[in-house]
């Protein structure tokens, strides 16, 4: 293949290289020139990890034919200060707590210079729009505007540099505000997530997915693939030498798909290759014969009778049913003075963690199996992998690389045995870097739910009875479900102390993506239903949505859904705590934001009407033409 | 004839949360050092996944060993060299790992402090350490935390800790679900405003107030920085994010189709943080990083009723969704259904009243 | 993952042409290569191995713009930061600066050309609109017997459907040609879940004249963009417009008749309502947008003055 030629200038000095001429800038600077400082997030431009300065313009090194670099002067985030240094605005990241899993960080970390270099003077609508390319799924970028505003005082002059320091602190370090000790390695690039290292002799894995979301495998052909050059090996279901089957509560998914495929993207053969391009176009030449079967792809079909089996130890396609029963129902609702009953659903929602799924293993001189993942549940995963290669617990190891970002999305070994086994194969290194694509299609989600809802009430707004049906699609897999039920059915009806409740949570099996852990565990589904209700009876029965929440508030000795009895409760202070902080006008709530008066207050910012900036260059440019 | 374009309006909602793994037993183990130089050394089994626990580890060994946050080295993370800590989840990093590497890093000190104490032949309990000083209370005597080291050691005494933390949940029961899951409960608290455009359907989120109970703060700008991110991940919840497939098969293949909140649609977030300590651990702190987006989907749904009388149900209220339940909304038919059961309540009242 | 054995960067015109002339099949121009990586990703196009990539952006005659009789040739490397940027431009093209805003974010808008937007003719660009309200043109180059031949093409015409131009296989596009539109408000409508790196289901762009009391309509641009196959200039709207009174109620009345202009029938109820308030909000945002005109509307001051 023949050559292309970069001659630039990166961050000051001179480069001379010839690489591949299909390399992408970000290729080009993450692997030609080790500067790994900038990430890759989506490859398509969407999230900003890989913002770098061509020519002192910013732009996205995943949108940018590394030809185009040439000529050119490049300064990435290794290049804003000198080795060992911040700037202010890394400084003022550090200061404010700016970063959190940090792999957004180095773009944002740019956005910002950028941001602060094209106008001096932004406010803070005009360094928001400049810094809207770049995503951060951690910080809520609160304090990242907060930082971007000190730096920006700070090199005007107008900010004394003492702002970027620490905060003193008294007389102990519980209550401090100390700042992130992991937050220079991530301000400036420097630390190495798992899609950043590099080991010698390290194979390039890609994962061969279904393009079906049912079917069974009738032959999977992977000579061809095996045959070509650089390809190192190709491994499928049978290279697996222990019992298979990996899950956190069932251990009902296999390494790659066994005899069939459950979801479109399951993992069904992997290529380790010299270079990343080899093992893409291997994955090419796996012929792979399949027999489509019905799907199955609503929730409320799964536990027909005839609906299509996803696995054979669930017949009815249950994952798993947690029942809560206190008190008695019936009297309950023949007691209440008015009954709600309504529906509500949540959607399937993605982790959407910058740092897609990456990892390394090898196997080391001792015959340990080593595998360094941004895994949230290494112990767990240990344990499931020394059962999945046969090998006594000692000689498996995983290691947690820096997690850029997790929510629950990162505890499921969807990846980590096809290393372990490619690596026990070829006893090389060999590495995996999802795709955004693949990350989303391969990783769980977030389980959308339905949830069938009565709740009787008394005129005083005491609730009487709860009846609480949720309804939740598993997926392909059990991965977290079971927990994720459990935990909904626990916290379902809020925190109230409910004397008479039925609740229901169901999981079932469908091909559709599977669905996993994901911050709150089911407590966010259960709980909107519940929140809306308790809305809506406010409106029904016209008292304060406070007020009715603290007429049925869980206090201490209350018993709780499950009947445990509390021995702390705080729901009246934090109900107190944010009524008083939001200003709040009492009131039902019965559509009265046409006239309430606690609008719009000091502690709300302004709707963002785009293009700020677009008024003020052509005001400034009437003033400086009267000037001239 | 002209109504309004933007329509505000304001919700809220509570919710409450249970701190560690849920409806079993939970524990973690850390292993520490007060090292040369007066510096520390923590081992842990499962750390940082960004929401700033090396951080609040690294405080609460300083606190125990009398020394600084920045003097204590965490190794962590490795199956075949830290002692087991479990998973990164279920809001238990402060509460399970914060509490062991506080007991095993209170262990070290005190192995330290025993031998002190005989050199300075002063009662052990007078010994006091923070911020790399030693003293003995009532006393002039007065030494660095990295004397004190050299000291142990020349006694022949390598200052070290271990402990394992337990948290002691329990199952359900298989009928009726009775049991005590957690030994450790959070509540929250949030307020919604919001500005809806009756023309697009495009919902802005201006303000949120988030009152976290976290039990105690340990680092109150990190607590901040969970609750914010939370909210955020609970606004792309409620107006943007929807994972969806066709018969399995991902529409949203990428982020240009599953669409994240940017830095252009963050409400200011208020923080308040409520300290209701948990009496049953030495750090008296709870948690923060789930239970912060709970309640942030609900109080925004309530503010888009509060604003312009429609209720979204089914997540997220994206514009066409919002424009849709106002084509299909009866103006007033709230109002009508809302007087029938007043005066339902009212003939109720009265009743009760005379009976 | 895009693939390709060899990446050109010409740095004439000429040069550009010749080698795309003779560059093997399958071969790609790009400008900003903003729209082609992405679309060679799962979920998409896939992997996809091309022979030859011609990069125009080196190119200097097709840097630039000036001034031709009321009207500015924009040379094809003109990117949508520029209309943030570059004041001139910001005043002669007044829908421009709002189209840029809304269009994906500032890094990309430093790479992607308006040209190349307008070639790729994606049905829900936002050049499109804006540039069909600004009467524009496209400028068609290539080589016929060693000499360069231009040619114009309206772009109303030039975008045939989805991904369909009137180019042809040996043109390289260099050149947007539009109206200058001096005094002239504009804006630019967009909706979508958040408010960076928006994609439509429609748009809208337009241009507003006032008489100097800001009482009538003196000429009006209005244009649709997403709700075809191909960009729609409101033209009857227009001569209803123009020469009359400004009123919400006539604005309101132009509007209605948008919806039926919507002729995709995916999220048709959605987009039949939307293109009707982008109508209203367009006129009304670039009647505000004119330079030093405080607009009466007819039926405001009846109600004051009532």
């Amino acid at each position: 293949m023949p050559k292309l030629r970069i001659e630039a200038e990166v961050n000051g000095r001179k480069v001379d290289r010839e690489t591949e001429p299909h390399k992408r800038l970000l290729d080009f600077l993450r692997d030609d020139l080790n500067l790994t400082g900038t990430k890759e997030g989506c490859g398509a431009g969407e999230c900003g990890t890989c913002s770098v300065f061509v020519d002192g313009k910013l732009v996205k090194s995943c949108l940018m034919p590394a030809g185009k670099a040439n000529g050119a002067k490049i300064e990435t985030i290794e290049g804003l200060a000198k080795p060992g240094d911040l700037t202010p605005v890394q400084r003022a990241f550090h200061k404010t707590g700016a970063s959190q899993c940090g792999y957004c960080i180095p773009g944002m970390v740019m956005a910002a210079t950028s941001a602060l270099r094209e106008n001096p003077q932004a406010d803070i609508e005009e360094i928001k729009e400049r810094l809207g390319g770049n995503i951060c799924r951690c910080t809520g970028y609160t304090k990242i505007f907060e930082a971007v505003e000190i730096a920006k005082g700070v090199i005007a002059g107008t900010v004394p540099e003492t702002a970027l320091e620490e905060d003193m602190v008294d007389d102990s370090f519980i209550g401090a505000n100390v700042r992130r000790l992991d937050a220079p390695s991530k301000v400036s690039g420097r630390l190495k997530y798992a899609a950043d290292m590099k080991l010698p002799d390290m194979l390039q894995m890609q994962v061969l997915r279904s393009p079906h979301a049912h079917a069974r495998i009738l032959s999977i052909d992977t000579s061809e693939a095996e045959a070509m050059d650089g390809v190192a090996c190709v491994i499928t279901a049978q290279d697996v030498p222990g019992t298979d089957g990996f899950g956190v509560f069932v251990h009902d998914q296999p390494i790659m798909a066994r005899d069939k495929v459950r979801h479109v993207g399951e993992a069904v053969a992997a290529v380790a290759a010299e270079d990343l391009v080899t093992a893409r176009r291997a994955l090419s030449k796996i012929k792979v014969e399949y027999e489509e079967l019905p799907g199955l792809f609503d929730p409320g079909e799964a536990m027909a009778p005839g609906a299509p089996v996803i696995h054979d130890y669930a017949q009815d396609n249950l994952i798993k049913h947690i029942p809560v029963r206190k008190g008695d129902v019936a009297a309950g609702f023949a007691e209440a003075d008015l009954i709600l009953e309504d529906d509500f659903s949540t959607q399937q929602v993605e982790h959407a963690y910058l740092e897609p799924e990456a990892g390394v293993a090898y196997v080391d001189p001792d015959d340990v199996v080593v595998v360094i993942s941004p895994s949230q549940n290494i112990s767990h995963h240990r344990h499931m992998l020394a059962e999945i290669i046969a090998k006594p617990i000692n000689k498996v190891r995983f290691i947690m690389s820096p997690v850029g970002g997790g929510f629950g999305g990162k505890e499921d070994m969807i990846y980590q045995g096809m290393l372990a086994l490619a690596a026990m194969k070829t006893h090389r290194p060999v590495q995996l870097n999802f795709t955004r694509e693949e990350s989303l299609i391969a990783s769980a989600k977030r389980h959308p739910s339905r949830v069938h809802y009565r709740m009787g009430l008394k005129w005083d707004g005491r609730i009487t009875a709860i009846e609480f049906d949720m309804l939740s699609d598993g997926g392909a897999f059990g991965m977290s479900s079971e927990g994720v039920m459990r935990k909904a059915a626990i916290l379902s009806c809020g925190p109230y102390e409910v004397h008479n409740l039925k609740v229901d949570t169901r999981v079932v099996y469908t091909n559709n993506t599977p669905s996993g852990a994901f911050r709150t565990f089911g407590g966010m589904q259960a709980q909107f239903a519940t929140e809306s209700m308790m809305d809506m009876a406010a409106e029904a029965l016209d008292m304060d949505p406070f007020e009715i929440r603290r007429v049925n508030m869980m206090k201490v000795g209350a018993k709780t859904h499950t009947q445990q009895t509390l021995e702390t409760a705080s729901l009246d202070r934090v109900l107190d705590a944010a009524e008083q902080a939001s200003r709040w006008e009492k009131g039902a709530p019965r559509v009265r934001g046409a006239t309430r008066k606690d609008l719009n207050g000091p502690d709300t910012r302004q709707p963002c009407t785009l293009g700020a900036r677009i008024k003020k260059a052509s005001k400034d440019s009437d003033e400086s033409e009267r000037v001239a | 004839m002209m109504t309004n374009r933007m329509k505000r309006g304001r919700g809220m909602a509570a919710s409450w949360y249970g701190i560690a793994r849920t409806a079993t037993i939970d524990r973690a183990g850390a292993w520490a050092e007060l090292d040369d130089g007066g510096t520390g050394k923590v081992v842990t089994g499962v750390t940082e996944i960004g929401e700033g626990i090396l951080t609040v580890l690294a405080q609460v060994a300083a606190e125990e060993m009398g020394i600084r946050p920045e003097d204590v080295t965490i190794g962590d993370n490795d199956t075949s060299r830290a002692p087991e800590a479990a998973h990164a989840g279920a809001t238990r990093q402060t509460y399970m790992i914060g509490n062991s590497v506080a007991l095993a890093a209170r262990e070290a000190r005190n192995a330290l402090f025993e031998e002190i104490a005989d050199h300075w032949d002063v009662p052990v309990e007078s010994l006091r350490a923070f911020n790399g000083e030693l003293w003995a209370e009532d006393t002039n005597l007065r030494m660095t935390m990295e004397d004190a080291v050299a000291t142990c050691k020349g006694r022949g005494v390598v200052p070290v800790g271990s402990a394992s933390f337990t948290a002691h949940g329990t199952g359900l029961d298989p009928v009726d679900g009775s049991g005590s899951p957690w030994q450790a409960y959070v509540f929250g608290t949030q307020v919604a405003e919001v500005e809806v455009d009756t023309w697009t359907g495009e919902v802005q989120v201006l303000g949120i107030w988030a009152a976290h109970d976290v039990g105690r703060a340990i680092n109150p700008r990190g607590v901040e920085g969970q609750i914010e991110g939370g909210v955020v991940q609970g606004l792309g919840q409620a107006l943007m994010e929807e994972y969806t497939t066709e018969k399995g098969h991902a529409i949203t293949h990428g982020f240009a189709k599953y669409i994240l909140p940017t830095s252009l649609d963050i409400p200011q977030i208020n923080c308040s943080i409520v300290e209701d300590p948990d009496p049953k651990s030495p750090l008296r702190a709870k948690g923060i990083g789930e239970p912060a987006l709970v309640p942030t989907a609900p109080a925004i749904m309530n503010a888009i009723y509060d604003a312009i009388g429609v209720r979204i149900k089914s997540l997220p209220a994206t514009p066409e969704k919002i424009l849709e339940a106002l084509r299909n909304h009866v103006p007033g038919r709230e109002q009508i259904a809302q007087s029938a059961r007043l005066e339902r309540a009212e003939a109720a009242r009265h009743q009760s009243a005379k009976a | 993952m895009l693939t390709y054995d060899a990446y050109h960067m010409p740095t004439s015109l000429e040069e550009a042409l010749t080698l795309w002339a003779n560059a093997a099949e399958g071969s790609r121009l790009v400008s900003g290569a903003t729209d082609i990586l992405p679309w060679a990703r799962e979920g998409r196009a896939g992997d996809v191995h091309l022979p030859e990539m011609v990069d125009v952006t080196r190119i200097p005659d097709l840097d630039g713009y000036a001034f031709e009789k009321g009207r500015i040739r924009l040379g094809a490397n003109t990117v949508y930061q520029d209309f943030l940027t570059d004041v001139t431009l910001m005043r002669s093209l007044p829908c421009m600066p709002y189209c840029a805003i809304w269009f994906a974010d500032d890094q990309i808008r430093e790479q992607a050309s308006l040209a190349g937007n307008l070639v790729n003719a994606s049905p829900v660009a936002d050049g499109t609109p804006a540039v069909v309200a600004l009467n524009g043109e496209i400028e068609l180059a290539r080589l016929d017997g060693g000499q360069i031949v231009r040619r114009r093409v309206p772009v109303v015409d030039f975008i045939t459907g989805p991904g369909r131009t009137q180019i042809a296989e040996d043109e390289i596009a260099t050149a947007v040609i539009v109206d200058a539109c001096n005094g002239f408000g504009g804006s630019f409508q967009k909706v979508g879940q958040r408010r960076s790196l928006v994609i439509s289901v429609a748009c809208c762009a337009a241009l507003v004249k006032t008489d100097r009391d800001g009482r009538v309509f003196e000429d009006v641009r209005l244009s649709l963009g997403g709700v075809g196959p191909s960009p729609i200039r409101m033209i009857e709207a227009e001569n209803t417009l123009r020469g009359e009174r400004i009123s919400h109620g006539l604005i309101e009345q132009v509007a209605q008749t948008a919806a039926d202009r919507v002729g995709s029938r995916s999220r048709q109820d959605y987009r039949r309502e939307v293109v009707v308030n982008f109508i209203r909000a367009a006129l009304e945002d670039a009647l505000a947008d004119q330079p030093d005109i405080d607009v009466k509307f007819e039926d405001q001051e009846e109600q004051i003055n009532a």
